[in-house]
């Protein structure tokens, strides 16, 4: 019986007939296929200590994006590693096998991991730790479009929650562009039939970005358009963020 | 003998916590000389635990389990296959136990983690030893009707269980979050299209119906487990992750709702396991099973009343 498991032959999921025509993702009215506007975001909600065997921890939700990271450290780094006088940041995101609605599908991002440690290692204040590790694990639980944005945000969140000195609570926001339409925090739907993304992760307090990623083609004004348009977004998600911090310590005082 | 009077002079010195740190064992036995443990509970009593069904969202069933500090996320996604030619009426169900690196610090990505293959070895031969679920009922065998085509086809269910905080008695958290995805699981409609592949159910022509409404999946009796510590003359239920790291011998009991042993996992460990020991075993593990069919009939009741 339990043989069987293991020896499984190949299965595919029943899903809804596919339709030839793409349907288009903006009605007359041009609302977003969750009825939201072109520049408004997902709700976005976050908490720490998700993860009590972590040295800091936080779970968020934006829309149906759920993302729980765990940070461990600063601790011994590994042997085979040299000398280093500043500390090191490891991150590694990974999917749940449930997170897509195709099973499995979430494997593909394996450039996540290095992208989240570009956008963390500007933030961190690498001299108080020398010669020691920084783990950041990052698990998506759901994946619903801007995956690593949501990632990013909470690893922040998580390394504050440990303790890790930082700049700056680090947030993020991407927008996907359609023909002359900036979407900002695009859904699974919007993101797969997008012409361009951008991204950025920045520090909002500090006004410096740690991150900026843009693919497609894009033109030098709409750019501009989209960078503003996310700076703003993450100025409100960074209130978000802190709320959240201040929050968790006066529950820990009561 | 000097030694040990100088230690003795020390520890009775130094701070709890520096106690605990350096003598653990002997910090342990302390509280077991009360009939207490360090974080407050009674030997036999098992941590508060909590079930929550639904959620994930887009998978078919899904529960979250915490007990204590423990948290197991389960997700059912269902799956069409052939079946195998030795059983061609039955369908299949994996499970698949993960430990990502969010959950200990001693977990590191890539390779898997030791404990990971053992749980999920554990929860298969359990649940179908159990025969919680008919696999008959997930065959979608066609034929009925003369103007289908022969069917050869089954549901499978894909079960990942995800353990997001690993403090201690991960088995018996896995399994109470695999049933309850299971109570909570639904079989979709499902039909099959002009191509003869299973898609389903959206209302189009074309499309012969084979399995016609949603419908929950039967359960038959229902295991449930209980983890305990044997140590000395003592034996404590549901460990923490520290008591696990700190007394060797662990026993893990499954019994069904119906009272019969389904499984008696002894991982070596320097105590013996006397026959009045294993009977004191079944008996908080039998307390323990009525405690949690109550939480898991309590928790569906409330999701029927949703629906």
């Amino acid at each position: 019986m339990a043989g069987k498991g293991g020896s499984t032959p190949a299965t595919y999921s029943p899903s809804p007939t596919t339709d030839k025509k793409k349907p288009s993702l903006f009605n007359e009215d041009l609302a977003r296929p969750d009825g939201r506007s072109f520049h408004q975001c997902r709700p976005a909600f976050f908490r720490t200590g998700a993860v009590n065997a972590a040295s800091g921890s936080a779970y968020a939700e934006v829309g149906n994006t759920k993302v729980i990271v765990s940070v461990f450290g600063p601790r011994e780094s590994k042997k085979a590693m040299m000398y280093s006088d500043i500390g090191r940041l490891n991150c590694n995101v990974s999917f749940t096998t449930f997170a897509t609605p195709i099973r499995g599908q979430g494997s593909d991002h394996k450039e996540y991991s290095s992208m989240l440690h570009k956008a963390l290692e500007g933030a961190i204040i690498l001299e108080t730790f020398p010669k020691t590790t920084v783990d950041v694990f990052a698990l998506v639980l759901e994946s619903s479009g801007s995956d690593l944005p949501v990632v990013i945000s909470c690893a922040s969140l998580a390394l504050a929650d440990a303790g890790i000195m930082m700049y700056d609570l680090v947030a993020s926001v991407s927008v996907s562009c359609f023909n002359k339409n900036l979407v900002i925090d695009p859904v699974l739907e919007e993101e797969n039939g997008q012409d361009g993304s951008l991204m950025i992760t920045c520090m909002p307090s500090r006004y410096e970005i740690t991150q900026l990623t843009v693919t497609g083609e894009w033109s030098t004004p709409k750019i501009n358009e989209g960078m503003q348009l996310c700076l703003d977004a993450c100025a409100k998600l960074a209130k978000i963020m802190r709320s959240c911090l201040k929050e968790a310590v006066s529950d820990s005082q009561e | 003998m000097g030694l040990s009077n100088a230690s003795e002079d020390l520890s009775s010195e130094m701070e709890v916590d520096a106690f605990r740190r350096l003598f653990p064992l002997r910090y342990f036995e302390r509280h077991l000389a009360e009939s207490i443990r360090p974080d407050g509970r009674p030997l036999g009593k098992a941590r508060e635990t909590s079930i929550f069904l639904g959620a994930v969202a887009s998978a078919n069933g899904s529960a979250l389990v915490k007990i204590g500090s423990t948290t197991m996320l389960t997700a059912i996604k269902m799956e069409v296959m052939t079946p195998s030619l030795e059983s061609p009426d039955e369908g299949c169900l994996a499970i698949d136990f993960h430990m990502p690196p969010i959950c200990s610090p001693i977990v590191r990505p890539g390779r898997p983690a030791e404990a990971s293959p053992v749980v999920s070895k554990q929860l298969s031969d359990t649940i179908s030893s159990s025969r919680m679920i008919d696999l008959k009922e997930l065959s979608l065998v066609g034929g009925k009707a003369a103007w289908m085509a022969y069917l050869n086809a089954a549901f499978s269910i894909m079960q990942d269980i995800y353990c997001l905080d690993a403090d201690g008695a991960l088995f018996d958290a896995a399994l109470i979050s695999a049933v309850a995805a299971l109570s909570h699981l639904q079989i979709p409609a499902v039909a099959m299209n002009d191509d003869g592949k299973i898609v389903l159910v959206s209302g189009e022509d074309g499309q012969k119906p084979v399995n016609k409404e949603k419908r929950k999946l039967t359960l038959r009796s229902i295991p449930f487990s209980l983890t305990c510590i044997l140590h000395k003359n003592y034996i404590l239920a549901d460990p923490t992750a520290e008591e696990e790291s700190i007394m060797e011998t662990h026993v893990t009991i499954v019994l069904d709702t119906s009272g019969q042993l389904i499984s008696l996992y002894k991982p070596g460990g320097p105590a013996l396991a006397y026959t009045s020991a294993i009977q004191d075993c079944v008996g908080l593990t039998g307390q323990r099973v009525k405690e949690l069919k109550s939480y898991l009939d309590k928790e569906n009741s409330a999701m029927e009343v949703v629906v």
